[in-house]
């Protein structure tokens, strides 16, 4: 059956995007010199010239002077109203032609958006934070591209640790524009994430409250794992522990590998209370699905574990 | 609750008044200046417009409705999402893309509700227009057919299929569903070396897919690698997809797996 033997020839390089898959590297950070504030400015959609009513205004001039310069004679109406025709028909392929031009701008700009979005997914961030600055340092055709790109650009600086601007973006998002339910249930999670990383214990709490009152946050497995860090920082294992054991399906169903993370900082839960058995389980388990060193990139406490517990080995190729 | 075959007779009726409205459109405008007085061919012209106008915007209407239906799928709204989409193939439009689209998001409810045989017809109705008409649904329509055939054991058919969509300009989300169809069909074959083929590039594909599409994707590898002798590999997988999801419904669905965790010691869990 050579369909079967012909499996072996299917591609494992994928055509998309224009570039293939790679072990994710941290370059130095090329965010460095972003002027966030000045992006924001930037961005802002500016005033659309509204053609159609010009279009409109037009075509009532034409006939209106038609109808005025009329009845002089058969040759006058004659050769205007070919210049009325010829005006009306210009005036109807210009708008046409803008409409065109505009939907093309529109399109390109979401293309370069969605391409960054999957530069995130895997991992790419130079080149993802490249591309949002590209996108962010000219206004945006709409609202809602604006808003997308500024998320997508709150997760990169966070990503390089600039916890107070991608709080700030998070911010001007929350306060200024029109966010769908879950949209700012989720911007709210990254930024009391942030606070957390920040040592901002105050305002992170102050923001996990307001997120509990949110509807469906009993059902939210990121704001699981947001609780969870934030008792361990503090210094409450046992209340970690409790969401963990409690919140166990919903952080697995909804999170995916990002599991891992409450697995991570379950381990250090244990370690504070001493139950080195749970520590080691939970390190092991941790380690199988992130690698240790991404663990203790976004969570700087988890390093207390570092040389007492061993990570799960990958297999060698 | 419309039935397949009765979705796609009235999605070809619709499509086949569409083209005769779409000839006879410019027609009617022609003949508007041609006939009657000019107070009249003015009152048809416009009347001929403005219908056509109508028929646009009640299009764009239906559009927004049934916009919502994959969510309402993926939330398990099944019923909900039943009554949108026949309202929208039941209601008429001249344009193809408004009459194709609910064709589609019923083939991902039947997807959802697993009836395999009446997701493949309409895939295979959807995949038998030109693609300027498909307009963006070819690739998750070819995804689900796959996936369709596969559990209806029809093998050779998702070759076809997967043959097809390697030659496609893909997106993120489409290649990590083309990923896993490729681990299944290879799995179905006993094709397990070349599953096994470029492991680290095809994790980080796996790592990056929904948590239960992971959890199949790596145990199947799992399974892949325990036959070619690699014990490690089975082990570091299986334990990987054992904390993504529970060992007994995958190997429900996928009863091969039994080889990859009736044979293993406890392993990861829940600690």
């Amino acid at each position: 059956m050579g369909w079967v033997r012909s499996t072996a020839s299917f591609r494992t390089d994928f055509q998309f995007t224009g570039f293939a898959p790679t072990i994710p590297t941290v370059n130095p950070s090329p965010v460095d010199q972003f002027d966030v504030a000045a992006l924001l400015e930037a961005s802002q959609p500016q005033p659309r010239i509204p053609w159609t009513w010009y279009a409109i205004g037009a075509g009532i001039f034409l006939a209106i002077l038609n109808r005025m310069l009329a009845g002089q004679s058969a040759q006058i109406d004659a050769a205007l109203n070919a210049v009325c025709a010829i005006a009306m028909a210009g005036v109807l392929f210009t708008l046409m032609a803008i409409s065109v031009s505009g939907v093309r701008a529109v399109r390109s700009q979401h293309q370069r958006l969605d391409a960054a979005a999957e530069m995130i997914q895997l991992r790419r961030w130079p080149e993802a934070a490249m591309t949002l600055r590209h996108l962010l340092s000219e206004p945006a055709k709409t609202q809602p591209f604006r808003t997308q790109a500024l998320v997508y650009f709150s997760v990169i600086l966070a990503r390089y640790d600039r916890f107070d601007d991608a709080i700030a973006v998070q911010e001007h998002l929350l306060d200024h524009e029109q966010l769908d339910p879950g949209s700012a249930f989720g911007l709210g999670i990254g930024r009391a994430m942030a606070m957390l990383r920040q040592d901002r214990l105050f305002d992170a709490d102050r923001a996990i409250s307001e997120l509990r009152r949110a509807p469906g946050a009993g059902d939210s497995g990121g704001l699981a794992l947001l609780e969870i860090y934030r008792d361990v920082k503090t210094g409450h294992p046992v209340e970690a522990i409790e969401i963990f054991d409690k919140k166990w399906k919903l952080l697995r169903d909804q999170l995916g590998h990002r599991v891992g993370d409450a697995w991570g900082l379950i381990a250090r839960a244990h370690d504070l209370l001493g139950h080195e058995e749970q520590a080691r389980q939970a390190v092991n388990n941790a380690t199988l699905l992130t690698p240790p060193a991404e663990l203790l990139r976004r969570y700087p406490e988890l390093e207390k574990l570092t040389g007492r517990y061993t990570p799960a080995p990958m297999p060698a190729i | 609750m419309l039935t397949a075959e009765a979705a796609i007779h009235r999605t070809r009726r619709d499509l086949m008044l569409g083209i005769a409205l779409k000839v006879l459109m410019p027609l009617a405008v022609f003949g508007c200046f041609l006939v009657g007085s000019e107070s009249l061919r003015l009152f048809m012209l416009f009347g001929v417009i403005g219908g056509w106008v109508a028929l646009g915007l009640s299009s764009v209407r239906r559009a927004q409705l049934v916009a919502m239906s994959p969510s309402l799928i993926a939330a398990g709204r099944f019923e909900e999402a039943e009554q949108q989409i026949d309202q929208a193939i039941l209601a008429f439009s001249p344009f193809s893309a408004a009459k194709l689209r609910p064709l589609h998001h019923l083939a991902l409810l039947r997807h959802a509700q697993r009836r395999w045989q009446e997701t493949a017809l309409l895939c295979r109705e959807l995949l038998g227009h030109r693609r300027n008409v498909l307009r963006g649904l070819s690739n998750p329509a070819r995804l689900i057919l796959t996936d369709a055939l596969l559990e209806m054991g029809d093998v050779r058919g998702a070759y076809d299929a997967l043959t097809i969509l390697h030659r496609e300009k893909m997106s993120l989300a489409e290649i990590l569903h083309l990923t896993l169809l490729q681990l299944d069909y290879s799995a179905r074959i006993g094709a397990w070396r070349s599953m096994v083929e470029n492991m680290p590039g095809k994790l980080q594909f796996v790592e990056l897919m929904p948590t239960d599409a992971a959890a199949l994707a790596q145990a199947l590898l799992g399974l892949a690698a325990r036959k070619l002798g690699r014990e490690d590999w089975a082990k570091w997988l299986g334990d990987r997809a054992r904390l993504l999801a529970d060992a007994q419904p995958l190997m429900d669905q996928r009863p091969m797996l039994r080889e990859l965790w009736n044979s293993d010691a406890p392993g990861a869990g829940q600690g």
